[in-house]
């Protein structure tokens, strides 16, 4: 899947997460985050990111993270979000 | 429960009533309704506002809420909906000027510091890579020299004064970096502007022409937000200018030296050059002022350029302005700048 142009999902609100992802000129994918609980969940968190995205076929891509303590589910479903907004998708393959 | 009838609404800005009441709710907390904002929110709880923001460019500003609303994840609430605003009119590197001691709220929002002046600014941006990425593309420009000037100019539009400015630093350096204000606030748009510097200059060959972009900060970026210390304005804008300039602009480039025009009649450009006269000291970067030229006694400058275009002056103009701007303001393209020159009362 490719990155058209930047999409963005989620608030900053509590237990949520903002994620804004954008194309890069570089391969693979680059996370930035930012975490109310870095120490404890950082890097599941970016794990979390980068399995949703390349699961959906994205090979490069920059994602910009502020999460307040959301949960898996809700992770996930923003990257999904954001990444179609970004592939500029409109027909969603939601499934569990 | 506290706060559950709290209300976050969009302000019609063009209801003097409406502007009033955030203003008001704003001066209490030391802050102001900018003229230029562009959108508003304010969070109401029944009638009375306890909280609001305002987005301006690609800026965040205006920002409060009433202390004793705070920490009840309002201000969270507030900023995700500028962002979901901004993301929504395609602004996606966001900015946000601050008083350092409010600078945690947005460090844990997802802003990261660029730099602060003591106790009276923070200037913040919403993406870690955002400086670096500017200062690393910069480095790939250096040039080696001894002198190695730079020029931060708006040129609105580029006239024989500027052009005189350039050619003075090009013959006493060893290479020139010109910043062109990127900030869309004049009546030449920011790429037209950059044309005719660039067309410009084409003859000397040690210049190089930059798209000044986010970080050289214009005063109308700035916010007047200080209300106490209105006076300091100038020079508080001017010490956070320099500061990024100093410590990230200039060694990219390896710049020892900065030419500004004289502005002795102007008290606010006047004050900003002689400050950053002063600061520039300590980053070892000279601050060379170059006197203005004249045409028939009167100094050469732009202002003057669009009130002679108000009035269709074009013989006057010409000796105002290079042969390349010229060419620019009596084609098709340069209509439009000159119809809304004409329809500015001011």
């Amino acid at each position: 899947m490719e990155i058209k142009k930047v999409g963005v999902a989620g608030t900053v609100e509590s237990s949520d997460i903002n994620i804004v992802i954008e194309p890069s000129d570089k391969k693979g994918i680059e996370i930035e985050l930012q975490s109310t609980v870095m120490k404890q969940f950082g890097r599941q968190i970016k794990n979390l990111i980068e399995e949703t995205l390349k699961s959906e076929g994205v090979e490069s891509a920059v994602v910009r993270a502020t999460d307040k303590g959301a949960i898996d589910f809700v992770i996930k479903a923003r990257a999904l979000t954001a990444l179609y907004r970004a592939a500029e998708i409109n027909e969603y393959s939601w499934e569990a | 429960m506290f706060g559950q009838n709290v209300e976050i609404r969009t302000i019609n800005l063009n209801s003097v009533r409406e502007r009033n009441e955030v203003d008001v709710f704003l001066q209490k907390q030391d802050l102001i309704l900018e003229r230029d904002v562009e959108y508003t929110l304010a969070m109401y709880d029944e009638d009375r506002i306890v909280g609001t923001g305002s987005i301006s460019g690609n800026v965040l500003k205006c920002i409060a809420i009433d202390p004793e609303y705070q920490g009840g994840g309002f201000s969270n609430k507030i900023i995700s909906l500028l962002l979901n605003e901004q993301y929504y009119r395609g602004n996606t590197h966001l900015f946000i000027f601050t008083k350092p001691r409010n600078k945690k709220l947005f460090l844990d929002l997802g802003f990261y510091e660029i730099t602060s002046v003591d106790n009276y600014v923070t200037l913040l941006e919403n993406d870690p890579r955002g400086l670096r990425d500017f200062t690393e593309n910069l480095k790939l420009q250096k040039h080696e020299g001894k002198v190695v000037s730079s020029i931060v100019m708006n040129c609105n539009p580029f006239t024989l004064g500027h052009r005189h400015l350039i050619e003075t630093a090009s013959k006493n350096s060893d290479v020139v970096h010109i910043f062109v204000v990127w900030e869309d606030r004049s009546v030449f748009p920011n790429e037209v502007r950059y044309k005719l510097i660039k067309a410009g200059v084409k003859h000397l060959d040690n210049v190089y022409v930059h798209r000044g972009k986010d970080y050289i900060i214009s005063n109308s970026t700035f916010p007047s937000y200080f209300l106490k210390e209105k006076n300091a304005i100038v020079k508080i804008h001017t010490m956070l200018d320099v500061k990024i300039f100093g410590e990230f602009i200039a060694p990219a480039l390896g710049i020892n030296r900065r030419y500004v025009g004289e502005e002795k009649s102007d008290p606010v450009t006047n004050e900003y050059n002689l400050t950053m006269k002063e600061l520039l000291k300590d980053y070892n970067i000279e601050v060379v002022e170059i006197p203005r030229i004249k045409n028939n006694e009167a100094a050469i400058s732009a202002s003057r350029v669009r009130e002679l275009l108000r009035t269709d002056d074009f013989e006057s103009l010409k000796q105002l302005v290079p042969q390349t701007t010229f060419e620019f303001l009596i084609s098709d393209e340069a209509k439009t700048i000159i119809g809304n020159i004409k329809n500015d009362k001011k």
